[in-house]
């Protein structure tokens, strides 16, 4: 019955004679692991399609949901972070299997009479396959891909004559925006793959009319591609195809923060396989002849070359030169890549972006994830609008230079000054703050510097350039740090536990919801704040004696004759006092800092003071790491740590 | 042989025949073929035939200048670069965005009063370029090309010197700057 069946679809169709050339194609010497390399790069392809497909149901191409479609299929879908994960190492794998492939072809010298067709066909399928991974950097469109396939289009556009034209029409416009997106999308997953396809079949084709090449066809008895080579394929795809599992599953694919053209990302690198071309650039050398040089004549000329090889390898001395020059490429390629990661790798600032880049990435995450979802104007705003995000960035920017934070500029950075050395070279040293360290503003850790240490805790105002030049801001010489001083009653047993109720209340004062307060504590320090109900030398000394107001409202516009500390370092009292610390309700004319009020907007102010109240949507985020020296006793109330 | 084929040559007029229906074969053929391929040309080709600009309007209307929102005493005096953002409406094809960051510029206040303004975009590749204040130069981390305060190429990595930007200070007193994009990897500052 069923051989009637087959009969007839054979006759209809004339489907055996096709079978039979393809399974029982003859290998004279035998099948071999050597000859699985074309055949792992059709499997690879084929796993493109496949998880490209599935993606291709889910993503959405435009600058407000492109990243927000990934981030959907990557961390809501089922089993989406492993489909994506595997196109995204497919893809990686596939130039590494195109490499191997190319470089046996050359050494065998495969590519001679009468297979130079073939060859040629096959480099044509290497610029395709090369330009799929390019165009598919940039869809997701986070800050990563954008930036990186950015320089790739401003290549484009230093082609001579046509650049500027050529770049516009790949990017659909003068600038990167929604027909970017959409064109290399089409590019993407429609022509490119439907160009791979083509020439795939005809390079099969042309490589079946040729065969193999083969050094020794009486290596071994001839062997048959059904079953022989075919087992041989399948156990290097199975073997590929495990390490695509493993790696994303257990690595997965990256998902940097969504593009913002607006924000600067130092972190940018083109992917690992064309970090080579990205080096080459960077030599003072290849530069001088202009980016045309390096970045398209030099890689064209390769590509010619690698093109010529047929022709060049008729005589032996030209196949030896084409194999050679192949290993010297080869080399060059990977001591190039090397350096590039050994380069990133013993750069710090590289390593801060990169760093703040993973901080950003797992950020959005969170935010992406909060039950209100992804505004409509896309995810690009939530990092915009988040104080955890941008208050570091504005610190680093505005109040670095005096403050540090934790010890470094806010965001990860060690400030650094040049100073000239006994030899007479300038070198350069790690900066010393002019300012108290805000790393801890406003956790009990800060209040208790401030009420029983006054004088260290304000220290590195000594290492301003106006110390010593002007009166009344010398730490030391402050009315707190009299009381402050009088370490032997602060510090006693007896005042113990009035102390922690005290710092518990002053810290109770700034109504940030990071930090978990003890009612109780915070009762009884209202009334060794007010009353100074304290035991031995400083009973009866409360803090409203000098700062009347400790306990109502904060209101703009107060005057005292001390610092106004109504709502201590609360969101409204601290953006009063950015804004204007030279006010007579805070520093007066003892006042050296900047105001803030005419150097920062409305947004960036309450980003910042929003960032440093800890008045934001809660983390599990990594802060920038310390790079303070731990202290000996730490608190427990390290904002951000919910 | 072909059956048309060999009807035909019993016929007195077969090459002119022939001729013909080759003739007009090739000629539908080609119409067949070109309408809709130039048509999807010049779709294709849509970004360069109907050119848009630079996608951006100053957000206070007035002629190419962009406020920054500092007053030119504001800016450190020992001539420390500080940078600011460049805020305009924006537009993305069928989006618009009021508003927006375009772009950002380095101001730097000079001894006597003067304000100079940079792009932040660096002329080799567009990437952002820092003020490093221990080297107190400029720099690109992504391809190392460095800049000394007053914007001149330090190495040979950027093609041309940062580009300057034009600054007035308007009649509120406050700093305004005719932000451009430059084209990147060419020696000549040219509008992009």
């Amino acid at each position: 019955m069923m051989h009637a069946f087959t009969d007839w679809l054979d006759d209809r169709t004339g489907y055996r004679k096709i079978l039979d050339e393809a399974l029982y194609e003859p290998i004279p010497g035998g099948a071999r692991w050597r000859y699985v390399w074309g055949s792992t790069l059709v499997f690879v392809f084929f796993i493109q399609m496949v998880t490209g497909f599935c993606l291709w149901t889910a993503y959405s191409p435009s600058t407000q949901t492109a990243w927000e479609s990934v981030f959907y299929i990557q961390h809501m879908m089922f089993l989406g972070n492993v489909i994506r994960g595997i196109h995204h190492y497919a893809a990686q794998l596939m130039v590494v299997l195109m490499a191997i492939h190319l470089i046996q072809v050359i050494i065998d010298g495969a590519y001679r009479a009468p297979r130079e067709i073939n060859f040629w066909l096959g480099l044509v399928l290497m610029q395709i396959v090369l330009s799929l991974a390019l165009t598919g950097y940039l869809l997701p469109w986070d800050q990563k891909g954008y930036y990186a396939t950015q320089v790739a289009t401003k290549i484009a556009g230093a082609t001579p004559v046509v650049g500027v034209d050529i770049q516009q029409l790949i990017q659909g416009g003068p600038n990167y925006g929604h027909h970017t997106l959409t064109r290399f999308f089409a590019l993407h997953a429609g022509l490119l793959p439907a160009l791979l396809v083509a020439f795939l079949a005809v390079h099969i084709f042309v490589f079946r009319r040729h065969g193999i090449t083969v050094r020794d066809p009486n290596r071994a008895p001839k062997g048959v591609f059904w079953p022989d080579q075919i087992l041989k394929d399948a156990v290097a795809c199975l073997g590929i195809l495990a390490v695509l599992m493993l790696l994303a599953i257990f690595r997965g694919a990256e998902l940097s923060p969504p593009a913002d053209p607006a924000e600067a990302y130092s972190a940018a690198r083109p992917e690992w396989y064309f970090l080579f071309l990205f080096r080459f650039l960077k030599f003072e050398a290849v530069e001088h002849f202009g980016l045309a040089f390096g970045a398209i004549y030099v890689p064209a000329f390769i590509m010619c070359l690698i093109a010529g090889m047929p022709i060049i390898g008729i005589s032996r001395a030209g196949h030896r030169f084409n194999v050679a020059f192949t290993w010297l490429l080869a080399t060059g390629i990977a001591l190039l890549t090397g350096l590039a990661f050994w380069e990133d790798k013993n750069d710090s600032n590289h390593q801060a972006a990169l760093a703040e880049a993973a901080r950003d990435a797992h950020r959005i995450e969170e935010l992406a994830s909060l039950p209100t979802r992804i505004p409509v104007t896309g995810a690009v705003t939530l990092l915009r609008e988040d104080p955890f995000t941008q208050g570091p960035r504005i610190f680093a920017k505005h109040c670095a230079s005096c403050h540090f934070y934790n010890g470094h500029d806010g965001r990860g950075r060690i400030v650094t000054e040049q100073i000239v050395d006994e030899t007479g070279h300038s070198i350069e040293v790690p900066a010393k703050p002019v300012a108290p360290d805000l790393g801890n503003l406003g956790t009990r850790q800060w209040m208790r510097a401030v009420l029983v240490d006054f004088q260290n805790h304000f220290a590195p105002l000594k290492n301003a350039q106006w110390f010593g030049k002007e009166d009344g801001v010398d730490p030391e010489e402050s009315e707190m740090n009299d009381w402050s001083g009088d370490r032997d009653a602060l510090l006693s047993d007896a005042n113990q536990e009035n102390l922690a109720a005290l710092i518990e209340y002053l810290v109770s004062l700034s109504g940030r919801n990071d930090i978990v307060l003890d009612p109780a504590r915070v009762e009884k320090g209202k009334t060794v704040a007010l009353d100074g109900a304290w035991a031995g030398d400083i009973a009866g000394t409360s803090c409203t004696d000098c700062h009347s107001t400790l306990a109502e409202p904060f209101e703009i516009g107060t005057e005292e004759d001390y610092p106004d500390i109504a709502e201590y370092l609360s969101t409204d009292w601290l953006r009063a006092f950015l804004a204007n610390p030279g006010s007579p309700q805070f520093y007066g004319d003892k006042n050296h800092m900047p105001h803030y009020a005419d150097k920062l907007s409305e947004s960036e102010l309450n980003l910042l003071v929003n960032w440093l109240t800890g008045n934001f949507a809660p983390t599990q985020v990594n802060d920038y790491p310390t790079a303070l020296a731990k202290p000996a006793a730490t608190t427990a109330d390290t904002p951000q740590a919910h | 042989m072909n059956p048309h084929h060999a009807h035909d040559s019993d016929n007195d007029d077969v090459p002119r025949r022939g001729f013909l229906a080759r003739a007009t074969a090739v000629v539908a053929g080609a119409i067949t073929c070109l309408v809709p391929l130039g048509a999807s040309l010049g779709f294709l080709l849509n970004p360069v035939l109907r050119r848009t600009t630079g996608n951006s309007d100053d957000a206070d209307g007035s002629s190419g200048f962009f406020s920054l929102g500092i007053r030119p005493e504001a800016l450190p005096e020992d001539g420390t670069p500080q940078s600011f953002k460049v805020l305009a409406n924006k537009t993305d094809q069928w989006n618009f965005y009021p508003n927006q960051e375009i772009g950002s510029v380095w101001l730097r206040r000079l001894p006597d009063n003067q304000i100079i303004a940079f792009s932040t975009t660096c002329p080799h590749l567009g990437c952002h370029v820092d003020y490093r204040k221990a080297q107190s130069d400029f720099f690109c981390p992504c391809h190392f090309s460095s800049f000394n305060l007053q914007g001149a190429r330090q190495n040979s990595i950027p093609p041309r010197n940062m580009d300057t930007l034009e600054v007035t200070i308007n009649e509120d007193g406050i700093v305004c700057v005719a932000y451009k994009e430059f084209r990147g990897a060419c020696k000549e500052k040219i509008p992009s």
